[in-house]
Protein backbone atom coordinates (compact mmCIF):
# COMPACT_ATOMS: atom_id res chain seq x y z
CA UNK A 1 0.00 0.00 0.00
CA UNK A 2 1.11 3.33 -0.57
CA UNK A 3 1.33 5.31 2.68
CA UNK A 4 1.14 9.36 2.44
CA UNK A 5 4.64 11.03 3.59
CA UNK A 6 4.10 12.43 7.10
CA UNK A 7 4.71 16.16 7.82
CA UNK A 8 7.77 16.65 9.60
CA UNK A 9 6.08 19.11 11.58
CA UNK A 10 3.45 16.43 12.60
CA UNK A 11 3.22 15.65 16.88
CA UNK A 12 2.87 11.86 16.64
CA UNK A 13 1.10 10.36 19.86
CA UNK A 14 -0.36 7.64 21.36
CA UNK A 15 -4.11 7.12 20.15
CA UNK A 16 -6.50 6.97 22.91
CA UNK A 17 -7.10 3.91 24.46
CA UNK A 18 -3.23 2.69 23.57
CA UNK A 19 -0.95 2.10 26.12
CA UNK A 20 2.49 1.42 26.25
CA UNK A 21 4.00 -1.21 28.44
CA UNK A 22 7.25 -3.27 29.34
CA UNK A 23 6.29 -6.77 29.44
CA UNK A 24 7.67 -8.40 32.26
CA UNK A 25 7.68 -11.56 30.88
CA UNK A 26 10.17 -10.49 28.34
CA UNK A 27 11.45 -6.85 29.22
CA UNK A 28 10.28 -5.70 25.86
CA UNK A 29 7.86 -2.99 25.31
CA UNK A 30 4.64 -3.37 23.91
CA UNK A 31 1.51 -1.69 22.95
CA UNK A 32 -1.40 -2.62 24.20
CA UNK A 33 -4.74 -1.66 22.81
CA UNK A 34 -8.63 -3.57 22.56
CA UNK A 35 -8.38 -7.01 21.06
CA UNK A 36 -4.39 -6.48 20.70
CA UNK A 37 -0.75 -6.59 21.76
CA UNK A 38 2.07 -5.47 19.54
CA UNK A 39 5.11 -6.17 20.46
CA UNK A 40 7.90 -3.33 19.12
CA UNK A 41 10.95 -4.39 17.22
CA UNK A 42 13.77 -2.48 18.57
CA UNK A 43 13.13 0.74 15.94
CA UNK A 44 9.53 0.72 16.88
CA UNK A 45 10.64 1.33 20.86
CA UNK A 46 12.67 3.67 20.58
CA UNK A 47 10.60 5.72 18.23
CA UNK A 48 6.81 5.49 20.06
CA UNK A 49 8.90 6.15 23.04
CA UNK A 50 9.73 9.43 21.37
CA UNK A 51 6.19 10.28 20.59
CA UNK A 52 5.28 12.53 23.73
CA UNK A 53 4.55 15.73 21.69
CA UNK A 54 7.91 16.20 19.86
CA UNK A 55 7.77 16.53 16.11
CA UNK A 56 8.62 13.74 13.90
CA UNK A 57 11.68 16.03 12.97
CA UNK A 58 12.55 16.05 16.24
CA UNK A 59 12.22 12.97 17.03
CA UNK A 60 14.15 12.46 13.89
CA UNK A 61 16.96 14.73 14.88
CA UNK A 62 16.91 12.99 18.54
CA UNK A 63 17.35 10.01 16.99
CA UNK A 64 20.51 10.68 14.60
CA UNK A 65 22.24 11.98 17.56
CA UNK A 66 21.66 9.48 19.66
CA UNK A 67 22.70 6.85 17.17
CA UNK A 68 25.10 8.81 14.96
CA UNK A 69 22.99 7.98 11.99
CA UNK A 70 22.12 9.74 8.51
CA UNK A 71 19.00 11.39 9.41
CA UNK A 72 17.38 10.98 6.05
CA UNK A 73 17.98 7.13 6.13
CA UNK A 74 16.90 7.63 9.66
CA UNK A 75 13.68 9.71 8.82
CA UNK A 76 12.54 6.97 6.21
CA UNK A 77 12.44 4.85 8.82
CA UNK A 78 10.66 6.61 10.86
CA UNK A 79 8.35 7.38 8.48
CA UNK A 80 7.29 3.93 7.79
CA UNK A 81 7.13 3.02 11.28
CA UNK A 82 4.79 6.07 12.08
CA UNK A 83 2.78 5.60 8.88
CA UNK A 84 1.95 1.52 9.59
CA UNK A 85 1.09 2.79 13.57
CA UNK A 86 -1.07 5.43 12.49
CA UNK A 87 -3.10 3.05 9.72
CA UNK A 88 -3.64 0.68 12.77
CA UNK A 89 -5.21 3.73 14.93
CA UNK A 90 -2.34 3.13 17.15
CA UNK A 91 -0.79 6.57 17.07
CA UNK A 92 -2.49 9.94 16.62
CA UNK A 93 -0.95 12.89 14.83
CA UNK A 94 -1.90 16.89 15.49
CA UNK B 1 5.68 -29.76 25.35
CA UNK B 2 6.55 -26.51 26.33
CA UNK B 3 3.70 -24.66 26.84
CA UNK B 4 3.99 -20.68 25.20
CA UNK B 5 3.07 -17.92 27.44
CA UNK B 6 -0.75 -16.50 27.05
CA UNK B 7 -1.12 -12.97 26.37
CA UNK B 8 -5.28 -12.76 27.06
CA UNK B 9 -7.54 -13.91 29.22
CA UNK B 10 -11.13 -13.81 28.25
CA UNK B 11 -13.19 -13.63 31.75
CA UNK B 12 -16.76 -14.41 30.89
CA UNK B 13 -17.94 -13.65 34.44
CA UNK B 14 -21.87 -14.29 33.91
CA UNK B 15 -23.99 -15.76 31.43
CA UNK B 16 -26.57 -14.01 32.46
CA UNK B 17 -27.97 -11.71 29.60
CA UNK B 18 -30.99 -9.00 29.02
CA UNK B 19 -30.87 -9.85 25.15
CA UNK B 20 -32.23 -13.20 23.35
CA UNK B 21 -29.45 -12.88 20.26
CA UNK B 22 -29.99 -15.70 18.49
CA UNK B 23 -26.54 -15.96 17.08
CA UNK B 24 -25.00 -16.35 20.57
CA UNK B 25 -21.97 -18.35 21.14
CA UNK B 26 -22.81 -19.34 24.29
CA UNK B 27 -23.97 -22.66 25.49
CA UNK B 28 -27.55 -23.61 24.45
CA UNK B 29 -27.46 -25.56 28.19
CA UNK B 30 -25.78 -23.49 31.29
CA UNK B 31 -25.59 -23.41 35.34
CA UNK B 32 -25.13 -20.06 36.72
CA UNK B 33 -26.17 -20.74 40.38
CA UNK B 34 -21.96 -21.25 41.46
CA UNK B 35 -20.30 -18.36 39.63
CA UNK B 36 -17.19 -17.30 41.13
CA UNK B 37 -16.77 -14.39 43.69
CA UNK B 38 -15.68 -11.18 43.60
CA UNK B 39 -12.04 -13.13 45.45
CA UNK B 40 -11.80 -16.25 43.42
CA UNK B 41 -11.96 -13.60 40.20
CA UNK B 42 -9.32 -11.55 41.72
CA UNK B 43 -7.31 -14.55 41.98
CA UNK B 44 -7.83 -15.62 38.84
CA UNK B 45 -6.83 -12.50 37.51
CA UNK B 46 -3.55 -12.20 39.57
CA UNK B 47 -2.79 -15.68 38.48
CA UNK B 48 -3.58 -14.93 34.56
CA UNK B 49 -0.84 -11.77 35.23
CA UNK B 50 1.80 -13.89 36.82
CA UNK B 51 1.36 -15.94 33.85
CA UNK B 52 2.18 -13.43 31.58
CA UNK B 53 -1.39 -12.35 30.40
CA UNK B 54 -1.57 -8.88 29.32
CA UNK B 55 -4.95 -8.33 28.35
CA UNK B 56 -7.75 -9.03 29.80
CA UNK B 57 -11.48 -8.97 28.17
CA UNK B 58 -14.53 -9.23 30.73
CA UNK B 59 -17.79 -10.79 28.53
CA UNK B 60 -20.72 -13.03 29.23
CA UNK B 61 -23.18 -13.33 29.36
CA UNK B 62 -23.64 -9.06 29.74
CA UNK B 63 -20.88 -8.59 32.46
CA UNK B 64 -22.73 -5.58 33.63
CA UNK B 65 -25.08 -8.07 35.52
CA UNK B 66 -22.31 -8.39 37.70
CA UNK B 67 -22.81 -5.42 40.00
CA UNK B 68 -19.00 -6.01 40.76
CA UNK B 69 -17.55 -5.36 37.48
CA UNK B 70 -15.73 -2.39 38.50
CA UNK B 71 -13.81 -4.16 41.03
CA UNK B 72 -12.92 -6.69 38.89
CA UNK B 73 -11.69 -3.61 36.49
CA UNK B 74 -9.93 -2.38 39.27
CA UNK B 75 -8.27 -5.61 39.95
CA UNK B 76 -6.87 -6.23 36.69
CA UNK B 77 -5.49 -2.76 36.42
CA UNK B 78 -3.81 -3.60 39.70
CA UNK B 79 -2.32 -6.37 38.13
CA UNK B 80 -0.99 -3.83 34.99
CA UNK B 81 -3.53 -5.30 32.75
CA UNK B 82 -5.38 -3.96 29.75
CA UNK B 83 -8.60 -4.02 30.17
CA UNK B 84 -11.85 -4.08 27.65
CA UNK B 85 -15.37 -4.49 28.18
CA UNK B 86 -17.53 -6.42 25.67
CA UNK B 87 -20.92 -5.69 26.37
CA UNK B 88 -24.60 -4.83 25.04
CA UNK B 89 -24.33 -1.43 26.78
CA UNK B 90 -27.82 -2.48 28.74
CA UNK B 91 -27.62 -1.42 32.02
CA UNK B 92 -24.77 0.84 31.27
CA UNK B 93 -26.21 4.06 33.20
CA UNK B 94 -24.39 6.82 34.08
CA UNK B 95 -23.39 5.88 37.56
CA UNK B 96 -21.95 2.62 36.19
CA UNK B 97 -19.91 4.18 33.61
CA UNK B 98 -18.15 6.52 36.14
CA UNK B 99 -17.42 3.75 38.55
CA UNK B 100 -15.97 1.71 35.65
CA UNK B 101 -13.94 4.75 34.41
CA UNK B 102 -12.89 5.29 37.66
CA UNK B 103 -11.42 1.95 38.07
CA UNK B 104 -9.28 2.16 34.98
CA UNK B 105 -11.62 0.66 32.10
CA UNK B 106 -9.35 0.78 28.90
CA UNK B 107 -11.78 0.59 26.37
CA UNK B 108 -15.39 -0.56 25.52
CA UNK B 109 -16.71 -2.86 22.65
CA UNK B 110 -20.41 -1.97 22.32
CA UNK B 111 -22.06 -4.77 20.32
CA UNK B 112 -25.17 -3.57 17.79
CA UNK B 113 -27.38 -5.74 16.16
CA UNK B 114 -28.03 -3.54 13.39
CA UNK B 115 -28.54 0.71 12.48
CA UNK B 116 -32.09 0.15 12.03
CA UNK B 117 -33.86 -0.27 15.46
CA UNK B 118 -36.56 -1.92 14.23
CA UNK B 119 -34.31 -4.23 13.05
CA UNK B 120 -31.89 -4.56 15.73
CA UNK B 121 -34.90 -4.92 18.31
CA UNK B 122 -35.80 -8.32 16.39
CA UNK B 123 -32.87 -9.83 16.24
CA UNK B 124 -31.92 -9.06 20.10
CA UNK B 125 -35.42 -10.02 21.23
CA UNK B 126 -35.79 -7.24 23.28
CA UNK B 127 -36.44 -2.93 23.18
CA UNK B 128 -32.33 -2.55 23.15
CA UNK B 129 -31.27 -0.26 20.38
CA UNK B 130 -32.08 2.99 21.85
CA UNK B 131 -30.44 2.02 24.73
CA UNK B 132 -27.49 1.11 23.09
CA UNK B 133 -27.13 4.75 21.70
CA UNK B 134 -27.52 6.22 24.53
CA UNK B 135 -25.01 3.59 26.01
CA UNK B 136 -22.42 4.64 22.98
CA UNK B 137 -23.23 8.59 24.02
CA UNK B 138 -21.96 8.25 27.79
CA UNK B 139 -18.69 5.72 26.99
CA UNK B 140 -18.09 9.05 24.78
CA UNK B 141 -18.69 11.25 26.99
CA UNK B 142 -16.76 9.70 29.60
CA UNK B 143 -13.56 9.67 27.29
CA UNK B 144 -13.22 5.85 27.09
CA UNK B 145 -12.21 4.63 23.81
CA UNK B 146 -15.14 2.76 21.76
CA UNK B 147 -15.28 -0.31 19.75
CA UNK B 148 -18.55 -1.66 17.80
CA UNK B 149 -18.96 -5.38 17.50
CA UNK B 150 -22.25 -5.99 14.44
CA UNK B 151 -22.53 -9.79 13.99
CA UNK B 152 -23.67 -10.37 10.63
CA UNK B 153 -25.85 -12.62 9.63
CA UNK B 154 -28.22 -13.42 6.83
CA UNK B 155 -31.05 -10.82 8.50
CA UNK B 156 -28.48 -7.97 8.50
CA UNK B 157 -25.59 -8.61 6.13
CA UNK B 158 -27.54 -6.14 3.24
CA UNK B 159 -26.90 -3.30 5.96
CA UNK B 160 -23.77 -3.75 6.18
CA UNK B 161 -22.86 -0.58 4.75
CA UNK B 162 -25.32 1.46 7.19
CA UNK B 163 -24.21 -0.65 9.97
CA UNK B 164 -20.43 1.02 9.28
CA UNK B 165 -21.92 4.74 8.97
CA UNK B 166 -23.65 3.79 11.68
CA UNK B 167 -19.93 3.04 13.79
CA UNK B 168 -18.98 6.75 11.62
CA UNK B 169 -21.58 8.72 13.29
CA UNK B 170 -20.89 7.15 17.04
CA UNK B 171 -17.01 8.47 16.33
CA UNK B 172 -16.08 4.55 17.42
CA UNK B 173 -12.41 3.81 17.22
CA UNK B 174 -12.53 0.27 15.64
CA UNK B 175 -15.46 -1.88 14.25
CA UNK B 176 -15.23 -4.95 13.91
CA UNK B 177 -18.12 -7.02 11.40
CA UNK B 178 -18.13 -10.00 12.56
CA UNK B 179 -19.53 -12.79 10.15
CA UNK B 180 -21.37 -15.25 12.68
CA UNK B 181 -19.28 -18.02 13.74
CA UNK B 182 -21.60 -21.22 14.25
CA UNK B 183 -21.41 -22.07 18.10
CA UNK B 184 -23.85 -22.23 20.80
CA UNK B 185 -27.05 -20.77 20.01
CA UNK B 186 -25.84 -19.84 16.25
CA UNK B 187 -25.37 -23.38 15.84
CA UNK B 188 -28.56 -24.00 16.72
CA UNK B 189 -29.83 -21.00 14.19
CA UNK B 190 -27.58 -21.95 11.50
CA UNK B 191 -30.10 -22.15 9.03
CA UNK B 192 -31.93 -19.22 9.49
CA UNK B 193 -28.02 -17.28 10.39
CA UNK B 194 -26.05 -18.22 7.62
CA UNK B 195 -25.81 -15.48 4.10
CA UNK B 196 -26.22 -16.77 1.04
CA UNK B 197 -23.32 -16.61 -1.70
CA UNK B 198 -24.08 -13.69 -3.07
CA UNK B 199 -24.67 -11.81 -0.12
CA UNK B 200 -21.84 -12.85 1.56
CA UNK B 201 -19.88 -11.41 -1.93
CA UNK B 202 -21.56 -7.92 -1.84
CA UNK B 203 -20.76 -7.90 2.35
CA UNK B 204 -16.91 -8.10 1.49
CA UNK B 205 -16.68 -5.47 -1.10
CA UNK B 206 -18.26 -3.15 0.86
CA UNK B 207 -16.44 -4.44 3.89
CA UNK B 208 -13.46 -4.44 1.97
CA UNK B 209 -14.09 -0.60 0.36
CA UNK B 210 -14.66 1.05 3.63
CA UNK B 211 -11.34 -0.08 5.19
CA UNK B 212 -9.60 2.06 2.72
CA UNK B 213 -11.64 4.82 3.14
CA UNK B 214 -11.81 4.60 6.78
CA UNK B 215 -8.05 3.96 7.68
CA UNK B 216 -6.45 6.08 10.10
CA UNK B 217 -10.03 7.08 11.25
CA UNK B 218 -11.38 3.69 11.88
CA UNK B 219 -9.79 0.62 12.06
CA UNK B 220 -11.90 -2.03 10.48
CA UNK B 221 -11.71 -5.45 11.87
CA UNK B 222 -13.53 -8.10 8.75
CA UNK B 223 -14.59 -11.79 10.09
CA UNK B 224 -14.47 -13.64 7.78
CA UNK B 225 -17.45 -16.15 6.84
CA UNK B 226 -15.59 -19.56 7.02
CA UNK B 227 -18.19 -21.63 5.36
CA UNK B 228 -17.49 -19.78 2.41
CA UNK B 229 -13.39 -19.87 2.65
CA UNK B 230 -11.80 -22.54 1.15
CA UNK B 231 -9.09 -23.00 4.07
CA UNK B 232 -10.32 -22.78 7.22
CA UNK B 233 -9.43 -19.39 10.03
CA UNK B 234 -6.13 -19.92 12.41
CA UNK B 235 -8.24 -20.77 15.25
CA UNK B 236 -7.22 -19.10 18.71
CA UNK B 237 -3.68 -18.46 16.82
CA UNK B 238 -3.27 -22.06 18.04
CA UNK B 239 -4.89 -24.16 21.03
CA UNK B 240 -3.20 -23.17 24.02
CA UNK B 241 -0.92 -20.53 21.64
CA UNK B 242 -1.79 -17.42 23.22
CA UNK B 243 -5.43 -17.38 24.56
CA UNK B 244 -7.65 -18.79 27.75
CA UNK B 245 -11.08 -18.36 28.75
CA UNK B 246 -12.65 -19.01 32.20
CA UNK B 247 -16.36 -19.13 32.16
CA UNK B 248 -18.77 -18.25 34.89
CA UNK B 249 -18.28 -20.71 36.99
CA UNK B 250 -14.88 -21.08 36.61
CA UNK B 251 -14.08 -23.58 34.09
CA UNK B 252 -10.48 -23.31 32.52
CA UNK B 253 -11.32 -23.19 28.33
CA UNK B 254 -8.93 -23.26 25.69
CA UNK B 255 -11.67 -21.90 23.87
CA UNK B 256 -15.15 -20.13 24.99
CA UNK B 257 -17.10 -22.37 22.66
CA UNK B 258 -15.21 -25.59 23.78
CA UNK B 259 -17.35 -26.72 26.80
CA UNK B 260 -20.19 -26.96 24.61
CA UNK B 261 -18.65 -28.29 21.52
CA UNK B 262 -16.82 -30.73 22.86
CA UNK B 263 -18.18 -32.44 25.23
CA UNK B 264 -15.42 -35.62 25.81
CA UNK B 265 -12.69 -32.86 26.93
CA UNK B 266 -12.66 -32.69 30.69
CA UNK B 267 -11.72 -28.79 31.76
CA UNK B 268 -10.27 -27.96 35.02
CA UNK B 269 -11.81 -25.46 37.23
CA UNK B 270 -10.36 -22.83 39.01
CA UNK B 271 -12.09 -23.14 42.35
CA UNK B 272 -9.59 -27.02 42.23
CA UNK B 273 -6.40 -26.07 40.69
CA UNK B 274 -4.10 -23.13 40.02
CA UNK B 275 -4.10 -21.30 36.39
CA UNK B 276 -0.52 -22.12 35.97
CA UNK B 277 -1.05 -25.86 36.14
CA UNK B 278 -4.02 -25.84 34.27
CA UNK B 279 -2.54 -23.83 31.11
CA UNK B 280 0.61 -26.21 31.27
CA UNK B 281 -0.33 -29.11 32.49
CA UNK B 282 -3.68 -29.97 31.70
CA UNK B 283 -5.05 -32.40 29.15
CA UNK B 284 -7.14 -30.21 28.02
CA UNK B 285 -4.92 -27.57 27.21
CA UNK B 286 -2.20 -30.11 25.60
CA UNK B 287 -4.73 -32.41 23.52
CA UNK B 288 -4.51 -30.39 20.70
CA UNK B 289 -1.40 -27.89 21.49
CA UNK B 290 1.48 -27.53 18.38
CA UNK B 291 1.23 -29.96 15.67
CA UNK B 292 1.77 -33.70 17.29
CA UNK B 293 -1.99 -34.42 17.36
CA UNK B 294 -2.64 -33.77 13.67
CA UNK B 295 -4.19 -36.22 11.62
CA UNK B 296 -3.15 -36.21 7.43
CA UNK B 297 -4.10 -34.27 5.54
CA UNK B 298 -2.86 -31.50 8.51
CA UNK B 299 0.07 -32.83 9.42
CA UNK B 300 2.62 -32.68 6.10
CA UNK B 301 0.63 -29.64 5.30
CA UNK B 302 3.05 -26.43 4.78
CA UNK B 303 0.21 -24.70 6.50
CA UNK B 304 -0.18 -26.17 9.25
CA UNK B 305 1.38 -23.22 11.31
CA UNK B 306 -0.34 -20.87 9.70
CA UNK B 307 -4.45 -22.01 10.33
CA UNK B 308 -3.53 -25.03 13.02
CA UNK B 309 -5.81 -27.04 11.23
CA UNK B 310 -8.49 -24.66 12.07
CA UNK B 311 -10.88 -24.63 14.74
CA UNK B 312 -11.42 -28.06 17.05
CA UNK B 313 -14.72 -27.27 18.16
CA UNK B 314 -15.85 -26.86 14.64
CA UNK B 315 -14.39 -30.53 13.78
CA UNK B 316 -16.39 -31.99 16.44
CA UNK B 317 -19.57 -30.25 15.76
CA UNK B 318 -19.53 -30.94 11.87
CA UNK B 319 -17.83 -34.46 11.94
CA UNK B 320 -18.11 -35.50 15.70
CA UNK B 321 -14.54 -35.57 16.12
CA UNK B 322 -12.31 -32.46 17.64
CA UNK B 323 -9.29 -34.45 16.35
CA UNK B 324 -10.00 -34.03 12.93
CA UNK B 325 -9.31 -31.60 10.36
CA UNK B 326 -11.43 -28.61 10.08
CA UNK B 327 -14.29 -28.99 7.51
CA UNK B 328 -14.14 -25.70 6.39
CA UNK B 329 -10.62 -26.47 4.41
CA UNK B 330 -11.31 -28.09 0.78
CA UNK B 331 -8.41 -30.94 1.73
CA UNK B 332 -10.11 -32.14 4.45
CA UNK B 333 -12.30 -35.44 3.53
CA UNK B 334 -15.40 -34.34 5.29
CA UNK B 335 -15.73 -30.82 3.25
CA UNK B 336 -18.86 -32.22 1.74
CA UNK B 337 -20.57 -31.42 4.93
CA UNK B 338 -19.96 -27.94 4.80
CA UNK B 339 -21.29 -27.69 0.94
CA UNK B 340 -23.87 -29.72 1.57
CA UNK B 341 -25.28 -27.22 4.40
CA UNK B 342 -24.33 -24.26 2.12
CA UNK B 343 -26.49 -25.92 -0.49
CA UNK B 344 -28.75 -26.14 1.75
CA UNK B 345 -29.40 -22.76 2.78
CA UNK B 346 -29.24 -21.36 -1.39
CA UNK B 347 -31.97 -23.39 -2.06
CA UNK B 348 -34.42 -22.07 1.45
CA UNK B 349 -34.55 -18.82 -0.80
CA UNK B 350 -37.07 -15.91 1.31
CA UNK B 351 -37.70 -15.34 3.78
CA UNK B 352 -35.21 -17.63 5.98
CA UNK B 353 -36.74 -19.45 8.60
CA UNK B 354 -37.69 -18.96 12.02
CA UNK B 355 -35.21 -19.26 14.74
CA UNK B 356 -34.82 -20.23 18.17
CA UNK B 357 -34.01 -16.91 21.03
CA UNK B 358 -31.42 -17.14 23.30
CA UNK B 359 -32.35 -17.84 27.13
CA UNK B 360 -30.88 -17.42 29.94
CA UNK B 361 -29.52 -19.82 32.53
CA UNK B 362 -31.41 -22.09 34.46
CA UNK B 363 -34.82 -21.62 32.19
CA UNK B 364 -35.92 -23.95 29.48
CA UNK B 365 -35.47 -22.61 25.90
CA UNK B 366 -38.53 -21.16 24.47
CA UNK B 367 -39.46 -21.33 21.00
CA UNK B 368 -39.83 -17.90 20.35
CA UNK B 369 -39.76 -17.19 16.13
CA UNK B 370 -38.87 -14.25 14.49
CA UNK B 371 -42.00 -14.00 12.86
CA UNK B 372 -43.82 -13.98 16.54
CA UNK B 373 -41.58 -10.95 17.05
CA UNK B 374 -42.96 -8.96 14.19
CA UNK B 375 -46.05 -8.98 15.07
Amino acid sequence: MQTPTIDGSAQPRLARGVRLQTDSKTGNRVLLFPEGVLELNETAQEIVSRCDGRTVAEIVQALAEEYDADPQMLGADVQETLANLQQRKLIELT
Amino acid sequence: MIAPRPYALLAEITYRCPLHCPYCSNPTQTQNDQELTTNEWTRVIREAAALGVLQIGFSGGEPLARRDLPDLVRAAREANLYTNLITSGIGLDDDRVGALRDAGLDSVQLSFQSDNTDLADEIAGARAHQRKLDAAAKIRAAGIPLSLNFVIHRRNIDRLAEMIALAESLHAERVELANVQFYGWAFLNRAALLPTREQVVRAREIATAAKARLAGKIDIFYVLPDYYENRPKPCLNGWGQRYLTVNPIGDVLPCPTASSAIPDLRFENVRARELDWIWRESESFNRFRGTEWMPEPCLSCPQREIDFGGCRCQAALLTGNAGNTDPVCELSPNRAAVDAVLREVDSLGYPSPDWTYRTNPTTLPVAATAGAARR
